[in-house]
């Protein structure tokens, strides 16, 4: 690309091509992103500033009430605590769930190994609403609506998650295994000592990857939860938009969303390499 | 005696390694079944069960009053598919299926190619400010857009002004609320379009546009015969993957127009969640609409599979 210089002018004319497109590009850009930046903005904007017409992008004076006027009008602080709970526990049991099972698919040799993991293939076939009015009749059965455990149950392992950390495990050289045998490591001491420590970047992408999705889900928490403090930031701002919005609270409930997204956003920015490359890879969101 | 003491031998020498054998098979395979235990339990409970359990409900009816359930057959089946207003549902899901997939590839690929031109110093600027939707949720995106969309002092509708045109009450207006889900939902899923279709046209080889380069194209010409033909695999790899996403959007719809005005914006989940969830749950028909549903995602999956699974690159 750059190593190439044919005729001077040639190369001109497509510089200006491709600036007109990078400026275009920056409009473009901002363009995307402008719905998240004018939620930033109107949530540091006071209430009269808010539904003055023709709104402004930039606040007239910048202030923190409506974040007061959230935080203290709903439990955010407790819909955040739930948050990162469900999360971190989908995403904890995920990532040690599909670090057991990819390296018995990887490594280990057994009988029926292959079918099984067709089996477990074949359950991203099978869509979210095939599944969800049973398995919400079965939580709520066992008294687990409202409960962390009722959040999470359903979603502890990921086929997704199996499938990635076996081909990842699978370019690890067969020779470190044998090796590991003749110095007396078993399976579980390889896997832990050996394998892992070398599939940190696989895993702590698929971690992110299972996390934000956690963190983002919508259905499942909205149908198992109807007890204020056991809801998550999801259905916590939803809750929070209708009250407000009879009030034309809009400053706060910007706020309530810019407090739900904090985290995510954090992580994108973060993380912006390897989930990019995790979704590139695999053409799953979640 | 010599010649009975090396027979045992023998014969020891033979079976011991034979017995060791199969002892280690069994308990290779219970090694690997205990590796794969959580999460062939947690599949088998929540993901494969369910698919019948699915299907017996989709059988049943609950009486109007009162908790008996009745056996019904494929009634609730019948019932749907002779029922207008499911196949009006229908109608608005294949709307916003088509309009959310058609629109929002041209998008992405359309940005994908103008970020690859190899301009490195904005890149990574523009990147970030392209992907950023995918990490914003579904509710999170259903309550920014709300706010754009206020009817008296929303963005939208004043910038629309800007250049003469009166907009609508968007979300409370029929043909409108449609339109604006639609608009939501493709903003939502830019990021995540727009770094599928990247890839595919970084995966094409440079050598194309070095040799075109040559040949005097411009930037045009090479997109239109190079980067285009070269992206169909990609382009046809998304098509499906948002066709099936599209059929599942659920969040956005719950926020922004809890399936209204009317049933303006109700899709087919949007309705299974209705039926199972608010007021008297119909889990009955619920199921069966989500049978329905299953099908027609598992119809577009499978001609993934035949028509372009082989192209589609992963690396």
């Amino acid at each position: 690309m750059s190593t190439t210089t044919p005729q001077k002018s040639k190369r001109r004319k497509i510089d200006y091509h491709e600036l007109f497109l990078q400026i275009a590009l920056i409009a473009l850009g901002l363009f995307v992103a402008l719905p998240i930046f004018i939620a930033i903005l109107t949530s540091f904007k006071a209430p009269a500033d808010v539904i003055n017409y023709p709104p402004t992008l930039l606040p007239n004076e910048w202030t923190l009430d409506n974040y007061f006027t959230a935080w203290n009008s709903t439990p955010f602080g407790r819909y955040l605590l739930n948050s990162f709970i469900q999360s971190g526990l989908i995403t904890l049991a995920q990532v040690t769930f599909s670090i057991l099972a990819a390296y018995a698919f990887a490594v280990l040799q057994f009988p029926g190994r292959d079918f099984l993991f067709w089996v477990i293939l074949g359950s991203l076939m099978i869509p979210f609403q095939l599944t969800f009015i049973p398995n919400f009749i079965v939580i709520s059965d066992m008294g687990l609506a409202n409960t962390y455990a009722g959040l999470t149950l359903p979603f502890l392992a990921s086929a997704v998650g199996v499938f990635l950390l076996r081909q990842f495990f699978l370019t690890i050289p067969r020779d470190l295994y044998d090796s590991a045998k003749i110095d007396g490591a078993g399976n579980w001491r390889y896997l832990w000592q050996i394998v892992v420590p070398l599939s940190k970047g696989a895993i702590s992408a698929f971690a992110i990857f299972a996390f934000l999705s956690a963190w983002n889900q919508y259905l499942w928490p909205l149908i198992v939860t109807n007890d204020n403090l056991m809801r998550t930031t999801q259905i916590g701002i939803r809750y929070f938009m209708t009250t407000q919005d009879r009030g034309q609270d809009w400053g706060a409930i910007m706020a309530g969303a810019v407090i739900v997204m904090i985290p995510t956003l954090v992580a994108f920015l973060v993380a912006q390499k390897q989930l990019v490359k995790g979704i590139a890879m695999t053409g799953l969101k979640g | 005696m010599n010649n009975t003491v090396s027979t045992k031998i023998t014969d020891a020498e033979t079976t011991v390694p034979r017995i060791n054998k199969r002892r280690q098979t069994v308990k290779a395979t219970l090694e690997g079944l205990l590796y794969l235990a959580p999460t062939l339990l947690i599949l088998g409970i929540f993901t494969f069960l369910p698919i019948i359990s699915t299907f017996r409900l989709s059988l049943n009816r609950v009486a109007p009053f009162g908790n008996q359930t009745l056996f019904v057959g494929l009634d609730n089946y019948v019932r749907l598919l002779t029922d207008p207003d499911y196949w009006a549902i229908v109608r608005t899901s294949l709307i916003f299926m088509v309009a959310t997939v058609a629109i929002g590839i041209v998008l992405a690929v359309g940005l994908a190619i103008a970020l690859s031109v190899p301009v490195k110093r904005l890149s990574w600027f523009h990147r970030l400010l392209i992907f950023v939707p995918i990490v914003i949720s579904s509710a999170v995106t259903g309550v920014i857009f709300r706010w754009l969309y206020h009817p008296v002092v929303g963005y939208i509708n004043y910038w629309l002004s800007l250049v003469g045109i009166e907009g609508p009450n968007w979300l409370a207006t029929k043909d409108w609320a449609l339109i604006a889900v639609i608009i939501a939902v493709i903003w939502n899923q830019l990021g995540f379009n727009v770094i599928i279709a990247l890839a595919g046209v970084q995966n094409i080889d440079g050598t194309y546009y070095e040799a075109a380069k040559v040949d005097g194209a411009n930037v045009w010409h090479r997109i239109r015969h190079i980067t285009l033909p070269l992206l169909s695999p990609t382009i046809f790899f998304l098509t499906v993957i948002n066709l099936i996403n599209s059929l599942q959007i659920f969040g956005q719809i719950d926020v922004l127009t809890q399936g209204g005005p009317g049933q303006a914006t109700t899709t087919l989940i949007y309705n299974i969640y209705y039926d199972a969830f608010v007021g008297t749950p119909q889990r009955g028909i619920a199921s069966a609409q989500a049978y329905l549903l299953a099908i027609l995602i598992l119809v577009i999956t499978l001609i993934q599979f035949r028509g372009g699974g082989r192209r589609v690159h992963y690396q």
